[in-house]
């Protein structure tokens, strides 16, 4: 499982790779908050938000995901480390976010896009998306 | 990938990528150019993009790119499409997340000697007045009815405020308020998103910038914009913030699950689009159009806390700070074009383009550290260009590779060394827009120059720098 940023002239492109589509979710939304780079207040755990949603195919549910994501992360200045899914299928999700107040955020993701997004199960059994986030 | 074969010189920094390039292109792809830059164009996704929009229903001439295209997401950045408002589609992709991003430029009645001893006050005083960074809130916090009222009237409500003065508006594209705007069909999600960011500036490339005419290219022209050798002028840019970053994100999903009821199938999904006249298409247009006013607002109560900096450290002496103009480069507007002799109502979208209508101030700013340009729209613009021009020198590096190859304490040297007062709060933003990041604006500005879409009226060059 991992997420690794890639090479892109004005935005940030990012390849995500896990070994369930939980994990892919669960590590795209960790790879968003490194982008962020925020300045976590780590006294202050915050309460848990919940991201229920549904969409027309895998790749539509994660971008919409994780821009309800980092929606919340702007609008409350939060920063969340752990999302466990209560329920997650290609169309449809249900995720508790828990996290820490952000003393302050780094950058500035106006949005995550449908840009090169394709949430596809290969060969040997990965998950992998490609992901890019409007700076 | 693209090389110059796909490629057919038209005119003079006008090439063509013909229709028959891809069997799903409606129209031609153009970009304006010059040889040199045509190969940098080349090597990254833009040109790819830019036939991707030709593919788009409705869409009228040409793809039309700048000679600052670079690779966006979806549509490219630098690039003008014009779709048919009766048969087209409107695409949240074309105008982009930060609806009506754009500059503004002042003039003070002050030259550069009379400025000098007080430039880095004054830098340090406009960084504490102008909100900078992100997630970093206004001095307005608008609730309710008073929020939506800046939705609806945009620049006109921060002078009902107290935040301008009436010859402002007279100086703004669109009188600085599209009065297609409906609040409602803003979400509480963006709402809450942009609340406190009224008068804020945010991270990015987005600053403000102190500067002084350099070169007069065309006498007559800025005498008429009271333009004079050596003047300081402040110059702004940024756009609607969160609030405008929601409305793209809000309307491209509800497009996503329509478009199949319209039959639209597309190249790439960020090009969700609608039927212009279908009720998703007009409901984006005028939640848009809100979020266009509201960062017309936000340069107009930026421009307030700029003139109270001015007043603070330059007193009554400093004279006044006047609107030379204020141009949107992220935003659709309906215009009117011929096309083979007939009369259209176009939707036209431009996303990191210009509005260039003859006579109008087109304001093209640089990267940090480089020259800025005034330049007048000319009537060649009607004919070629759908009334744009380009909006920037539009970036060259990634800003992971920026990062890696520049050393921030070397930049902040370099930039001293060149007489420009730097007041960045991110060292990380500073590096990100370091000048080698960016294509070179002077070429860029002479193939608009020499292309005849716009008139370089003077330059301008940088002696402080404010950012996030």
């Amino acid at each position: 499982m991992t997420y690794k940023i890639l090479e892109h002239t004005a935005d940030v492109r990012m390849i995500v790779q896990a070994d369930s589509l939980e994990k892919l979710f669960s590590e795209a939304v960790y790879g968003m908050m490194k982008i962020i780079e925020p300045k976590v207040d780590n006294k202050k755990e915050v309460k848990q938000r919940t991201i229920a949603l549904e969409a027309v195919d895998a790749t539509a549910l994660l971008i919409d995901f994780l821009n309800e994501v980092l929606l919340a992360t702007y609008i409350h200045k939060e920063v969340y480390n752990e999302v466990i899914f209560k329920s997650l299928s290609e169309r449809s999700l249900e995720a508790k976010l828990s996290g820490f107040r952000a003393k302050s955020l780094g950058e500035d993701i106006k949005a995550v896009t449908y840009h090169e997004a394709e949430v596809k199960k290969k060969k040997d059994g990965i998950w992998e998306t490609m992901l890019i986030f409007d700076i | 990938m693209f090389n110059k074969s796909n490629l057919i010189k038209i005119e003079d920094f006008l090439w063509e990528i013909p229709k028959s390039f891809r069997d799903d292109m409606r129209v031609p792809a153009r970009i304006y150019t010059d040889d040199e830059m045509l190969d940098s164009i080349a090597v990254d996704k833009s040109l790819e993009q830019l036939v991707n929009v030709a593919t788009l229903p409705g869409i009228k001439g040409y793809a039309l790119a700048m000679p600052d295209i670079h690779e966006g997401y979806g549509f490219p950045v630098g690039g003008v499409a014009a779709f048919d408002s009766e048969e087209g589609v409107i695409s949240p992709g074309g105008i982009g997340y930060d609806i009506n991003c754009g500059v503004r430029l002042l003039r003070s009645e002050k030259t550069f000697s009379e400025v000098k001893p007080n430039l880095r006050n004054l830098g340090r005083t406009i960084y504490h007045e102008v909100p900078s960074g992100v997630g970093v809130g206004g001095r307005l916090d608008l609730k309710g009815r008073e929020f939506d009222m800046v939705l609806e009237k945009g620049a006109e409500r921060m002078l009902e405020l107290g935040y301008g003065e009436a010859q402002d508006l007279e100086h703004i594209e669109s009188g600085g308020v599209l009065h297609t705007a409906a609040p409602e069909l803003v979400s509480v999600h963006a709402k809450s998103r942009g609340r406190d960011q009224l008068g804020t500036m945010g991270a990015g490339n987005h600053f403000v910038e102190v500067g002084i005419v350099e070169t007069i290219f065309d006498n007559g022209e800025a005498e008429k914009l009271n333009i004079f050798k050596d003047q300081v002028t402040v110059l702004i840019h940024t756009g609607s913030r969160g609030l405008g970053h929601q409305i793209a994100t809000d309307y491209i999903r509800i497009m996503m699950k329509v478009m199949p009821n319209y039959g639209i199938v597309l190249p790439d999904r960020e090009l969700a689009c609608a039927p212009f006249k279908s009720r998703e298409g007009q409901e984006y247009f005028k939640a848009m159009s809100a979020g266009a006013n509201f960062a017309w607002a936000n340069r107009q109560l930026i421009t307030w806390e700029v003139r109270k900096a001015w007043k603070d450290v330059l007193g009554k002496e400093g004279g006044e700070l006047s609107m030379v103009y204020d141009v949107a480069h992220n935003i659709a507007k309906i215009e009117e074009y011929t096309l083979d002799g007939k009369r259209y109502n176009l939707v036209i979208h431009r996303k990191g383009a210009t509005r260039s209508f003859p006579g109008q101030p087109v304001l093209i700013p640089g990267s940090m550290g480089t020259n800025s340009y005034i330049l007048v729209g000319q009537e060649k613009a009607m004919i070629s260009s759908f009334g744009s021009s380009c909006h920037g020198a539009g970036r060259r590096m990634s800003r992971t590779r920026a990062r890696k190859e520049v050393s921030v304490e070397e930049l902040r040297q370099r930039l001293e060394s060149m007489g420009i007062v730097v007041n960045a709060g991110s060292s990380k933003g500073l590096t990100e827009e370091s000048p080698e990041a960016y294509k070179d604006v002077n070429k860029v500005v002479g193939v608009i120059h020499e292309a005849g879409i716009a008139k370089k009226v003077a330059r301008l060059k940088p002696i402080a720098v404010i950012k996030g």
